[in-house]
C-alpha cells in the first residue's frame, strides 16, 4: 500500500498529539522520580503567586484611592515592555528551535510541511516565552479585578485576552527570526550584535529620559507628574499593548447601572476582537513566511562555514599558568582549562553579562533618587540579596553540573598525575574568583550610588565575600557529592534533585546572611539618624556597636561553614567515586 | 530512483560537492566512500533535503527535492549517523508517531510496528522512555522507524556505528533482502570491507569530486591489474591531490 501525505489539519493533529504525549510522559516522570522537586516547584510557585497577588492588591488599593487615572498608564507601560521582551525572547527561542535543534533536523527529513514544523516549534516557544507573563500577569490582573470590584465577565475574559495578546509579539519575533536567517545568514552575528546594542542603548536612553533628569525633586509630586508624562509614550493607539490595556480597563469597569456595565463589557469585547484578529493575521503571516523561507534558511545556515581561527594563548591563561609555585600547578592548569571553556561557551558568559549588566544598569540608576539614610540602607541590603540570588542561580546552573560534566572526560583526568581533590578545589576556586570580582564591583557600585557610609560598605563587602565563598562551596561540594555522569546536558543536571537542593540551600544561606547583617546594620543607622532607639532592648542591642561586630562574626563563621563543610563532604565523596 | 544532476554545494568559497551526476536505479545498494571532509555528509544532507544544492537538481523517485519536497520524502527512509529520538517518548510511541506521519491505516500500522519490533528485537525496551536507551538501542529503533513505511529509497549515514554484531547481521540481511525486492539503498561509510561486502556499486569521493564510480568487481579489476590490495588502491585514490590519475569508470 502506498504511503500518503497528511493534510494540514492532520499534520497539526499529529504534532499536537506528539506534544501532548511528551508533556504527559514528562509530568508522570517528574511526579514519579522527582516528587521532591515537583512539590518544591509547586509550593514555591504558589508562594510566589500569592506574594505577587498581595503586592499588587495593596498597590492597586493605594492607587485606586489616590490616582485611579494612572492605571491606564501603568498597564500600558507594563504590557508594552512585556511585548518588546516577548518579541526578543520568542525570536531567540525560535532560532534555537527551528534552526539549531536536533528535532528540526529530524522533522525536515519527514514528509511534513514547513508550516507544520514552524507551528509545532512556535507553540513550544510561545509557552516558554509566556509562562513568566502568566505567572506575573495573572495575580496582577486578578488583584486589579478584585480591587475594582470588576464584573464576573472580567475574570472570564482574562484568559482569552492574555492568550491572544501573547500570540502577537511571539509571531512578530518568529517572523523577524525567519526573515533574518533567510535574508542575512552570513550577517546574523553582526545583525544580532547591532540589535542587542541598539536595545541596550534604547533601555539606557529610556531609563535616563524617564527617571534621570529630575534628581532634585525625586519622589515628589512634581517628579511623579513628570515621570508619568514621560511614560505616556507607551499609550500609542496602534500598539497591541494599548488594545490590551484598554480592553482590560473596560472589562473591569462596573457602571452605575447594568446597561453601563454591559456597554463597557461590549467595548472590552471589541478590543478582544481586535487583538484576536491581529493575532490570527500575524500567525498567518508567520506561517506564510515559514512556508517560503524556512527550508531555504535552514539550508543556508547549514552551509555556514565556521570561522577557523588560530587561537593564540590568551594573556590571562599565560599569566595563570606561570604564576605561583610549582606545587599548585595542576590546579592552575585546570583553572586555565575551565577559563578557556567558559570564554568559548557563549551561553555561559552571555547570561553572565546580561544578568550582571542589567544589575549594574539598575544600580547605576540608583543615584537618580535622593534617599534618606534609612531607605538607602534598606535598599543596599536588598541589593546585596539580589546579587547573592543572581550568583546562586549561576552557581547552581553552571558550577553545580561542572563536576558531573568532568565525569564524561574522566578517563583524561584519571590518567593525569593529579589528585582528585585538586579537581574539586580547582572548580571551587574558579567559581569563587569568577563570582567575587563582579559581585564586589556591583556592591561597590550600589553602595556608592546610594551614598552609604564606609562602615556599611565594609560590612556589605564582607557579606559579599562570605556569599561568594559559601555559594561556591555549596555548589561545588554538592556537585561532587551528588554527581550525575550519565547526563550530558548541564541544564538537566542542574534541574535534578541535587541541583534543586543546592539552589534551596543557597537561597537559605543568602537569607541568613542578609537578615543577620540587615537587622544590625539597619538598627545601627536608625540609631545614628534618630538618636537612641525608643524600642525594646533587643533592637537597641542589635543596633549597638557590639551587635554589629557580633553579626559580622556570625557572617564570617557562616560563610566559612557554608564554604568548607560541603567542600569537605564533596571531596570525601569524590575520592571514593567510581565513574 | 535517485538522480543527482550536476549537483553542486558550496560552503562560502569552498566547494563541498562539485558537479555530482549520478543515477542509482531501483534495487541497487550504492556505497559512498571517502575520507573525512570528502563531501559524503553534504551529499547525504542534500539527498534527504536538509541542504539545498547551490546548483543542479536531485530527484528521488522522480520528485525534485526542492519543488516536491514532501512527495520525495514520502519515498525516503533515513538513518543518520547521529539519530534523533524524543527522549520523553517510548520506542512504541515513536514508531506510532512515524506510522501516523506516513498516514498508514491503524490496523496496518499495528501490524508493521509489531513486525519491526520483532525484526530489530525491541521487545525488552519498546515501552521504556528513549532517554534510557543505549546507543545501540537507539540505532535499532531508528532502523525500525526507517523501515516502518516500507520506503522505496533508504539513505544510511554510517549505519553500523553503535550496533552489536548480531544487529549488524540483521541489518545486512535485511538490506540484501530489501534491495532484492526493489528498494534503493544509498549508504555512506568509512568501512571499505562493508562496502565491498554489501554494495552493488560504490563511489569514492575526494574533495567533493567522485574519483571512482563503478561496481565492486570493477574496482577489483583495478587491483588485479596492478597486484595491489583493495585497501591500497582506496588509499591511493583518496590521497590523490590532483585527480588526473582517476580510475573512474563510465556511467554517471
Amino acid at each position: 500500500m502506498q504511503n500518503q501525505l497528511l493534510d494540514i489539519p492532520q499534520e497539526n493533529q499529529l504534532t499536537r498529539r506528539l506534544r501532548g504525549t511528551i508533556a504527559w510522559n514528562l509530568v508522570t516522570t517528574i511526579f514519579h522520580q522527582s516528587r521532591f522537586r515537583f512539590g518544591l516547584v509547586l509550593v514555591l510557585s504558589t508562594i510566589f503567586w500569592a506574594a505577587v497577588f498581595c503586592l499588587f492588591y495593596d498597590a492597586f488599593n493605594f492607587i485606586d484611592s489616590m490616582h485611579a487615572e494612572v492605571m491606564s498608564l501603568l498597564f500600558n507601560t507594563f504590557f508594552s515592555a512585556l511585548m518588546v521582551m516577548m518579541i526578543f525572547s520568542t525570536g531567540i527561542l525560535m532560532y534555537g528551535g527551528l534552526y539549531r535543534s536536533g528535532e528540526s533536523s529530524f522533522l525536515l527529513t519527514c514528509p511534513l510541511r514547513a508550516e507544520a514544523i514552524h507551528a509545532h516549534k512556535f507553540t513550544e516557544a510561545l509557552w516558554f516565552s509566556s509562562w513568566g507573563f502568566i505567572l506575573l500577569g495573572s495575580p496582577m490582573l486578578i488583584a486589579y479585578g478584585i480591587v475594582r470590584d470588576a464584573p464576573w465577565s472580567f475574570f472570564i475574559m482574562l484568559i482569552p485576552f492574555i492568550v491572544t495578546f501573547v500570540i502577537i509579539p511571539a509571531s512578530i519575533g518568529s517572523i523577524l527570526c525567519m526573515l533574518l536567517v533567510a535574508g542575512l545568514p552570513r550577517l546574523r552575528l553582526h545583525t544580532l550584535s547591532i540589535s542587542l546594542a541598539l536595545v541596550a542603548m534604547g533601555i539606557l536612553w529610556f531609563s535616563w529620559s524617564t527617571f534621570g533628569s529630575v534628581q532634585s525633586q525625586a519622589l515628589t509630586p512634581a517628579w511623579f507628574e513628570e515621570t508619568l508624562s514621560r511614560l505616556a509614550m507607551t499609550e500609542q493607539i496602534f500598539l497591541p499593548s494599548w488594545w490590551l490595556s484598554s480592553g482590560l480597563l473596560d472589562a473591569a469597569l462596573r457602571g452605575e447601572s447594568r446597561e453601563l456595565t454591559h456597554k463597557s463589557t461590549l467595548e472590552a469585547l471589541k478590543f478582544l476582537g481586535l487583538i484576536l484578529a491581529n493575532a490570527l493575521f500575524l500567525s498567518l503571516v508567520a506561517s506564510w513566511v515559514a512556508r517560503w523561507t524556512y527550508r531555504k534558511g535552514y539550508s543556508n545556515l547549514q552551509a555556514e562555514v565556521p570561522t577557523r581561527r588560530h587561537r593564540k594563548i590568551f594573556w590571562l591563561d599565560e599569566l595563570l599558568s606561570r604564576t605561583g609555585s610549582q606545587v599548585g600547578n595542576p590546579i592552575r592548569l585546570l583553572l586555565v582549562k575551565d577559563l578557556q571553556i567558559f570564554r568559548r561557551d557563549v551561553s555561559q558568559w552571555s547570561q553572565f553579562v546580561i544578568f550582571f549588566g542589567l544589575l549594574a544598569l539598575y544600580f547605576y540608576n540608583l543615584r537618580s533618587f535622593n534617599y534618606s539614610h534609612v531607605y538607602a540602607s534598606l535598599i543596599g541590603h536588598l541589593n546585596l540579596a539580589v546579587v547573592g540570588l543572581i550568583l546562586s542561580t549561576f552557581t547552581t546552573r553552571f558550577v553545580f553540573p561542572s563536576i558531573s560534566l568532568e565525569g564524561r572526560r574522566f578517563w583524561i583526568l584519571g590518567l593525569l598525575p593529579i589528585h582528585r581533590d585538586q579537581i574539586v578545589w580547582s572548580k571551587f576556586l574558579f567559581s569563587f574568583v569568577g563570582g567575587l570580582i563582579p559581585c564586589l564591583g556591583l556592591i561597590l557600585l550600589s553602595d556608592s550610588m546610594l551614598g552609604l557610609p564606609w562602615g556599611a560598605v565594609f560590612v556589605h563587602l564582607t557579606c559579599c565575600l562570605a556569599l561568594c565563598g559559601g555559594l561556591s562551596g555549596i555548589a561545588v561540594g554538592m556537585g561532587a557529592s551528588m554527581p550525575n555522569f550519565r547526563e550530558s546536558s548541564p541544564a538537566k543536571i542542574a534541574a535534578g534533585f541535587g541541583g534543586t537542593l543546592s539552589l534551596v540551600l543557597s537561597a537559605m544561606f543568602i537569607i541568613l546572611i542578609v537578615i543577620t547583617v540587615g537587622f544590625t546594620n539597619h538598627f545601627n543607622l536608625l540609631q545614628q539618624t534618630i538618636g537612641q532607639l525608643s524600642g525594646n532592648t533587643t533592637s537597641r542591642l542589635l543596633g549597638s556597636y557590639g551587635g554589629q561586630v557580633a553579626s559580622l562574626l556570625i557572617i564570617i563563621a557562616g560563610g566559612l561553614l557554608a564554604t568548607f563543610l560541603p567542600l569537605v563532604l564533596g571531596i570525601r565523596a569524590f575520592r571514593q567515586l567510581e565513574p | 530512483m535517485i538522480q543527482f544532476e550536476n549537483a553542486t554545494r558550496t560552503y562560502g568559497n569552498k566547494v563541498a560537492v562539485s558537479d555530482l551526476s549520478l543515477t542509482i536505479p531501483s534495487g541497487e545498494l550504492f556505497a559512498l566512500l571517502g575520507p573525512n571532509g570528502a563531501g559524503k555528509t553534504t551529499t547525504i544532507k542534500m539527498l534527504v533535503g536538509l541542504l539545498r544544492p547551490s546548483r543542479g537538481v536531485i530527484r528521488v523517485c522522480g520528485h525534485d527535492l526542492i519543488t516536491e519536497t514532501r512527495s520525495a520524502h514520502l519515498h525516503l527512509g533515513y538513518v543518520p549517523d547521529e539519530p534523533y529520538l524524543y527522549d520523553k517518548l517510548t520506542g512504541h510511541e515513536f514508531l506510532r508517531f512515524i506510522a501516523d506521519m506516513y498516514r498508514i491505516p491503524r490496523d496496518l500500522s499495528q501490524e508493521r510496528i509489531k513486525r519491526e519490533i520483532d525484526r530489530f528485537e525491541l521487545h525488552e525496551f519498546a515501552d521504556e522512555l528513549a532517554e534510557n536507551y543505549s546507543l545501540g538501542m537507539r540505532q535499532r529503533l531508528v532502523f525500525a522507524a526507517a523501515f516502518l513505511h516500507d520506503p522505496d529509497v533508504l539513505v544510511l549515514d554510517e549505519p553500523m556505528v553503535g550496533l552489536d554484531p548480531r544487529s549488524v547481521r540483521i541489518v545486512k540481511d535485511l538490506l540484501k533482502a530489501k534491495t532484492a525486492d526493489g528498494m534503493t539503498v544509498f549508504m555512506s561509510t568509512h568501512t571499505l570491507a562493508m562496502a565491498e561486502e554489501m554494495a552493488d556499486r560504490m563511489g569514492i569521493m575526494v574533495q567533493g569530486n567522485l574519483k571512482f564510480l563503478g561496481t565492486v568487481s570493477e574496482l577489483r579489476e583495478q587491483v588485479d591489474m596492478e597486484t595491489r590490495s583493495l585497501e591500497n588502491l582506496y588509499l591511493e585514490i583518496t590521497s590523490s591531490e590532483t585527480g588526473e590519475d582517476e580510475v573512474a569508470s563510465d556511467d554517471t
